[in-house]
């Protein structure tokens, strides 16, 4: 039973036509968090759903393109399967998007399948989430997607002992094991893997482990926020710096908190897929849209991840207008050019191959602010966690 | 006798009413439907026996991980998975509660937490079983006694879940009533002098923690088959403290507090968020703060703090 014969019966037994569902609307539901402390990921999506409609209209060939917004506060898989049964069977909307977290992207896979809806994630980063339903499309990133080339880029760079330092969840252990598996597979050696729990505020014993170790790099994966900031001030603090170990990370010198880190990340290294002081035509239009509409608004992931998701949206939309498979038909293999540099949906994994760069924080001579400048392209991929 | 029961079959009716006139709500429906068991449970072990606790999700989380499992490699039936999801509910109340039920005030309301941030670290660093933080999936449920699948707008949920909460509404009606229930009562009044008349104080308060903990289990167990995924957050604090402020809001030792305070609670958040899913939180901070403020005993006691009023305002007028 499609999701057509089903919405006509609920409507036969309301009494209600499916004339609401006018052929000229198209509305997307974004599931995302709103409030708690994660809100700013909800708040990241809906400037840049705002911006990208600022710079190309409301219209997607011949439809108007509408966004509901639904809360899902944090990690909550109930709420999120839920808000996409109402999003879907009351709002009638045609394409879901947001997504933070793997459970609650999880949790809507049946549902999705069975409405045959397209649904675009604009975060979550675990690869097998995109197994469970043909519908998912997303166009963040993986975290093999970029721990495996930082780990090759180590090697490239004549770095041949490192010990991991990462967090103890599901997307830290993820980037150790993708690091791990590649730097070995170079011929590299992991000398020890260090996990640290999710709630560590005092980084010092570790540090000190990795610095009696003496490796010739140290990769770390921390979630957003002060954990980053009191790791790389114990780094320094600690004197790995001096030591001559190599700081190799992620998303840890990520935008929003990068001003307040200040001096001591200087010189910080990451391997990520965007900065937005990435130079190009596309990222400083976009930029300028973000920040007109919202003057004080940070570019980070999660507003690149957005932004793109719209363009691919519209896409659909334009290709095949409510038709749930047949725009992810039209999704793929689709390119184009994005704030981060050339995307392509990847027709196998339904991930984007993207290009992956080597960045390191340095102060803006003209704005006086730290930024993530990229120093080059180390290599443009697709998921390489699918296979795993 | 029949006094009792109206307020209960007025529930009933909300119920069904609730399904005919918000058909396109029924998941989230079905979401407060699986909170009251949550918060009946909590009831049970708070408002009835007195023992103070923020750990709740703990059995929560451990019958929602319990189903799940069986679901995926035993047998998919709902019903024999919430047996099962009762079970590892139960079975950790009573584990925990015999260490746990030894203990009184602050100790044992931070043991309580430390059980469900335990069984979550457990969840977490055993990935290949329970998925650890990317959540537990795969569990598709079979039909509902062989008869009602699980549909896509969620009607075999509704029904479902509205049965096992009713079950669950008139075992604890039962059990309240029951002499055990009455010495759970008197536990809760004066531990002491029950002690004085010769009951077990520790062995009612066990038996009470692990009856919650079934229940709990229960609610767990329903939600991993009505959202078809368990994460850890099923062992979270914000469970806990959620499921205290709604029994809390109406009124605890009451059964009807129970469920009126769930649901106010969870439509007040519904409609708070939909509305403004930036401030929603503030519309619940200021409806807790009312209830706190001007109704000590929860929404339940409404009625009475109204006639204690009218006969106040009479009063000052004489």
């Amino acid at each position: 039973m499609t999701i057509r014969h089903i919405l006509t019966a609920v409507s036969a037994v309301c009494g209600l036509g499916l004339a609401a569902a006018a052929a000229d609307e198209i509305k997307v539901g974004v599931i995302a968090p709103f409030s708690g402390p994660f809100a700013q990921y909800g708040i990241q999506y809906q400037q840049a759903i705002e911006a990208f409609q600022s710079q190309h209209g409301t219209v997607a060939g011949e439809h108007e393109i509408s966004f509901i917004y639904k809360d899902v506060g944090g990690v909550n898989p109930d709420q999120s399967r839920a808000l996409a049964q109402e999003l879907l069977i009351r709002d009638r909307v045609d394409y879901l998007a947001g997504f933070t977290f793997t459970p609650n992207a999880l949790a809507v896979g049946p549902v999705i399948t069975q409405s045959e809806t397209p649904t675009v994630i604009f975060n979550a980063a675990t690869s097998t989430i995109n197994k469970e339903s043909p519908f998912y499309l997303r166009t963040s990133y993986t975290l093999p997607q970029v721990s495996a080339p930082a780990a090759e880029w180590a090697y490239d760079q004549g770095i041949r002992t490192v010990v991991t330092t990462v967090t103890d969840y599901g997307p830290g252990i993820d980037a150790e094991t993708a690091f791990k598996a590649a730097f070995e597979a170079k011929g590299g050696e992991v000398i020890e893997s260090v996990r640290m729990p999710l709630s560590t505020t005092d980084f010092t014993p570790i540090l000190q482990r990795v610095k009696d170790e003496a490796p010739d790099a140290v990769f770390t994966f921390l979630p957003g926020g002060p954990p980053t900031f009191s790791y790389t001030k114990t780094y320094n603090e600690n004197g790995l710096r001096e030591a001559g170990i190599t700081f190799l990370g992620t998303a840890e010198t990520e935008e929003i908190n990068l001003q307040g880190l200040g001096e001591m990340a200087e010189g910080l290294q990451t391997v990520y897929h965007y900065s937005p002081a990435h130079d190009s035509e596309a990222n400083r239009a976009f930029l300028t849209a973000l920040s007109e509409l919202h003057p004080d608004a940070i570019a980070n992931w999660a507003s690149v991840g957005a932004y793109d998701g719209v363009h691919l949206i519209y896409e659909m939309v334009e290709a095949a207008g409510s038709d749930g498979p047949k725009a992810v038909e039209a999704a793929l293999g689709l390119e184009w050019e994005s704030p981060r540099g050339p995307l392509e949906m990847d027709p196998e994994t339904r991930t984007v191959i993207q290009n992956v760069y080597i960045r390191e924080v340095a102060r803006n001579a003209e704005t006086g602010l730290l930024e993530n400048v990229e120093q080059g392209v180390i290599a443009t991929v697709g998921d390489l966690g699918w296979t795993k | 006798m029949t006094r009792p029961f109206i307020p209960a079959l007025v529930m009933l009716i909300a119920a069904v009413a609730a399904f005919f006139l918000f058909p396109y709500n029924l998941a989230f429906l079905t979401r407060i439907l699986i909170m009251i068991v949550l918060v009946l449970s909590l009831d049970l072990v708070l408002g009835f026996a007195g023992i103070a606790t923020l750990g709740q999700a703990a059995m929560y989380g451990a019958g929602a991980y319990a189903a799940g499992l069986f679901a995926i490699h035993v047998w998919a039936d709902p019903v024999a998975g919430l047996l099962i999801g009762a079970l590892a509910g139960g079975a950790l109340a009573a584990l925990s509660g015999a260490v746990l039920m030894r203990t009184q005030g602050l100790t044992l309301i931070m043991l309580t937490i430390a059980v469900a941030q335990i069984c979550a670290e457990i969840a977490n660093q055993a990935r290949e079983v329970t998925g650890g933080a990317d959540g537990m999936r795969g569990i598709r449920p079979g039909k509902v006694l062989g008869l009602w699948e699980f549909d896509f707008i969620g009607i075999t949920g509704y029904w479902y879940a509205l049965t096992i909460a009713g079950l669950v509404f008139a075992a604890l009606f039962v059990i309240g009533r029951s002499p055990f229930g009455l010495s759970l009562r008197g536990i809760h009044e004066s531990p002491a002098r029950m002690e004085a008349i010769g009951v077990s104080v520790y062995r009612r308060r066990l038996a009470a923690y692990t009856l919650g903990g079934g229940i709990a289990g229960i609610a767990g167990a329903l939600s991993a088959q009505i959202t078809q995924l368990v994460s850890l957050e099923a062992f979270s604090f914000t469970l806990s403290a959620e499921a205290l402020i709604m029994l809390i809001l109406g009124g605890t030792g009451r059964l009807y507090g129970a469920v009126l305070g769930t649901v106010i609670f969870m439509a007040v958040h519904h409609t708070a968020a939909a509305n403004d899913p930036f401030n929603w939180l503030f519309v619940i901070g200021a409806l807790v703060l009312a209830v706190v403020f001007f109704l000590p005993s929860g929404i339940a006691a409404l009625p009475t703090s109204l006639k204690r009023l009218a006969k106040g305002g009479r009063h000052a007028g004489s």
